[in-house]
């Protein structure tokens, strides 16, 4: 069921485990409107892949999912003939191809005759879907996830942007295919690269940032449902406080959650310098990074 | 409403942001569905159609801000939210205030007949004060991005410092002049002339503001490198610049091992990916010579993944070091890559491709450095070194190069001119400077660093073998 305003959005992501701020909640509720494509666009793990997933929780939608990457193209993304099945299927049909040409005259009579039938080696049969195709040949509207398309190539962002434009595409063989229903089409970048013009305007932007402290704190509740309030300020403040360092990786949510939940196994109610330096490792990722904690130390756990 | 949105755009525009008419439209009728006046419905809608990355939106929201808090209800209707009127701090009634200017421009007309540049400029400020940014916005856009004289005799770098005085000084004028017209004209009731000077200057004041800071672009996407594996434990951590001649030596043989084998991977991989997919249809059709039995597998030909590069390197002083190890790699790998051109710079560009093309890297280098037509003496100047490049070579920038500026970034104190790099990245897949000092230096002195990594997709300190190491590795693979 489709989202009936910006407010009925916000109550039923929070009901299936996702916070969204007024701004994630107004923007789902115009792409929705509109159906437009999402950019979103944020430092990793805030969230972007988990809105997607919970966009097609909430529309009872199955979500399709299209990770990118470099060197991805139009065979894994769109469709592939499968030719080893190809193959196979005319070694098994040697006596019937024989049978088509054996009344043949000529090499080219035969060439021609084959010609005819091979349609039958390009129907649907025989086609690979990939996860595009899927989604626009889906007869029930699903949400289609474009995974970190700032990974993928130039070529591979212009065949995105035709066949976001018009929601249907071209295999030789079979002729054009328009999409049976209209996805609902989230794309997520982590600034490997900027993407095109083109592509942005054809999408609503949204830009996830760190959650601010009273987001991340419902967040925590909802995944970790046992905190102790005390505990989960204490928690929230220093990941913030954080994240304000000059670190090449800052924490991002899950490591929230992670850190949380070894305090919570070491029974630490209490943030301390050592229990900061005991800890890192679920909080930092880079080597550099717990230098420049260690130097802050003082300014993190102030009260 | 429409009206309100449209001006809003042509201020955005002038402020070299890119908004497409689809855009504005989408917008608009965003705007019809949500059916709003609340102010962070309305800003999110605007920011969401307006500015497509999160580089863009620190100059929206100055812009925002600007247009819909700081002018005037009066000349913007619709302005719901200006905080002159929430606040109630405006007790300068608009109507007189209006008057005022129409009052002074009169005069202004008065005194002097020629429509000179000086005029647009006053006439821009008097449109600011009554509530339209737009050709303020449009002249401060063009002082940043105006170029400097490339004069050999005498070199400035005072273009962008004395466009802005001349704005401030106009300002400051304007303020006096206001004063004096107030102070000699008896039309004026008594009551309204505090508040309407307080309101103008105040409106002026904002002007300055805008005039003089710039916002910084949240480079959201930034790549630093964190901890490195130490490849090689002395070696790998001296700079560049401190190696004595038997460590270059050294320092040379293990860079060709490392070229050697990444050499090897990346041939390996590309024989294996250039084969491409199978090619069905001309495999079955060429089965049939053989009664049906695919003997010959067809594969479409599939080009080369790792693309242009383009690689600017810095020549004088200490980065030197730094940038001839660089060169010496890449042209080594030339194979990895569709193409690689090069420029060096000191205070201008250089193309020196064609050195590598026709001997090896190490004579292109000394060559390089024998050329008279580089003058080595010149002090370093990236503004003006880029400036060139966009002149020249900007066309060699496309979506399948990376650009690769090696340097310090200390410029000597002339006008770094950090727009053109973000023209440069505009242009470009990707844009890394690599710079031989290490980060903390980075900021300290006349080095423009900070600024510069701003408009990178990639920084990273790169001095020493072991950094330049990592960072081959990670570019070729
Ligand atoms: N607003 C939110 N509400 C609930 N959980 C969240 C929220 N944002 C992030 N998370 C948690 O953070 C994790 C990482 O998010 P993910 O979508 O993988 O990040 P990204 O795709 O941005 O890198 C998710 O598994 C989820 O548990
Ligand atoms: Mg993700």
């Amino acid at each position: 069921m489709l989202f009936k305003s910006v407010a009925d959005v916000q109550t039923r992501m929070e009901q299936a485990g996702y916070i969204p701020s007024q701004e994630i909640s107004t923007i789902v509720f115009l792409a929705q409107e509109t159906q437009k494509p999402v950019l979103i666009e944020g430092p990793a793990g805030v969230g972007k892949t988990e809105l997607a997933k919970c966009i097609a929780a909430c529309l009872e939608r199955q979500m399709i999912r299209l990770q990118c990457y470099e060197g991805l193209d139009e065979s894994k993304a769109l469709y592939e003939w499968a030719y080893a099945k190809q193959l196979l299927y005319t070694q098994m049909l040697k006596e019937k191809i024989n049978d088509v040409i054996s009344d043949t005259a000529s090499l080219a009579q035969a060439v021609d005759e084959i010609a005819r039938h091979e349609d039958a080696f390009f129907s649907d049969r025989f086609l690979q879907t990939r996860p595009l195709l899927s989604a626009i040949t889906s007869p029930d509207p699903v949400v289609l996830l474009i995974d970190e398309v700032d990974k993928s190539d130039p070529e591979f962002e212009a065949f995105l942007l035709e066949l976001l434009s018009d929601f249907q595409v071209t295999i030789p063989e079979l002729g054009t295919i328009a999409a049976k229903s209209r996805p609902f089409v989230v794309l997520t970048s982590n600034n490997y690269r900027d993407m095109s013009d083109a592509l942005k305007r054809r999408c609503i932007h949204l830009y996830i940032d760190y959650p601010a402290i009273e987001t991340e704190k419902e967040i925590v509740r909802l995944k970790i449902p046992g905190i102790e309030e005390r505990l989960l300020d204490k928690v929230v403040q220093t990941v913030a406080r954080i994240r304000q360092l000059d670190l090449k990786k800052k924490p991002c949510i899950s490591e929230t959650l992670d850190w949380a939940r070894s305090l919570m196994i070491l029974q630490q109610d209490e943030i301390t310098e050592d229990v900061i330096f005991r800890t890192l490792n679920t909080l930092c990722k880079h080597k550099t990074d717990y230098g420049v904690v260690r130097a802050n130390i003082g300014q993190l756990i102030k009260a | 409403m429409v009206n309100l949105i449209l001006k809003f755009v042509s201020c955005c525009r002038a402020a070299d942001m890119r908004i497409s008419t689809a855009e504005v439209i989408d917008c608009l009728s965003q705007l019809e569905i949500m059916d709003t006046c609340e102010e962070p419905l309305f800003q999110t809608i605007l920011r969401a159609n307006f500015a497509k990355s999160r580089r863009e939106q620190g100059v929206f929201n100055r812009l925002y801000h600007l247009f819909f808090h700081e002018m005037p209800s009066g000349l913007n209707p619709e302005s719901l939210f200006s905080e002159e009127i929430q606040a109630g701090q405006s007790q300068a009634p608009e109507p007189s205030m209006n008057e005022l200017l129409r009052q002074l421009k009169e005069s202004q007309d008065d005194t002097h007949h020629t429509q000179n540049q000086g005029d647009t400029l006053d006439r821009a400020l008097m449109a600011f004060l009554g509530g339209s940014p737009l050709p303020f916005i449009e002249a401060v856009q063009k002082i940043h991005t105006q170029d400097e004289q490339a004069s050999p005799l005498f070199k400035s770098n005072l273009g962008q410092l004395s466009s802005r005085l001349d704005i401030m000084l106009r300002i400051n004028r304007l303020k006096t002049q206001m004063v004096q017209f107030l102070g000699s004209n008896n039309a004026w009731a008594e009551k309204d002339v505090p508040s309407v000077t307080a309101a103008v200057n105040r409106r002026l004041d904002k002007a300055l503001e805008f005039l003089n800071t710039e916002p910084r672009p949240d480079n959201a996407g930034l790549r630093e490198t964190g901890s490195h594996t130490l490849h090689y434990k002395t070696l790998g951590q001296i700079p560049f610049s401190n190696l004595t001649l038997e460590e270059i030596k050294a320092v040379k043989e293990i860079i060709d091992k490392l070229v050697r084998k990444l050499e090897e991977i990346t041939s390996r991989r590309f024989s294996a990916a250039s084969r491409g997919v199978v090619d069905v249809k001309k495999t079955i059709q060429r089965s049939v010579k053989y009664l049906g039995v695919p003997v010959e597998i067809v594969h479409k030909a599939k080009p080369l993944r790792k693309g242009k590069i383009v690689a600017l390197c810095d020549v004088s002083g200490s980065v030197w070091s730094t940038a001839r190890f660089m060169l010496n790699i890449l042209y080594s790998l030339k194979t990895c890559f569709s193409r690689v051109k090069s420029h060096v710079f000191i205070d201008r560009t250089f193309d020196v491709t064609s050195f590598f093309m026709s001997h090896d890297a190490n004579e292109a280098i000394k060559r390089i450095l024998n050329d008279t037509r580089i003058n080595y003496n010149a002090r370093t100047d990236y503004g003006m070194a880029f400036q060139q490049f966009r002149d020249h070579h900007f066309q060699e920038l496309d979506k399948k190069t990376t650009l690769i500026i090696i340097g310090d970034a200390r410029s000597n104190y002339y006008n770094p001119r950090e727009p053109l790099l973000e023209a440069m990245r505009d242009r470009c897949r990707r844009l890394i400077w690599l710079n031989p000092e290490q980060e903390k230096f980075w900021g300290t002195g006349d080095s423009e660093m900070l600024k510069y990594r701003d408009h990178c997709n990639e920084a990273r300190a790169c001095g020493n073998l072991n950094q330049l190491m990592a960072f081959i590795e990670a570019l070729v693979l």
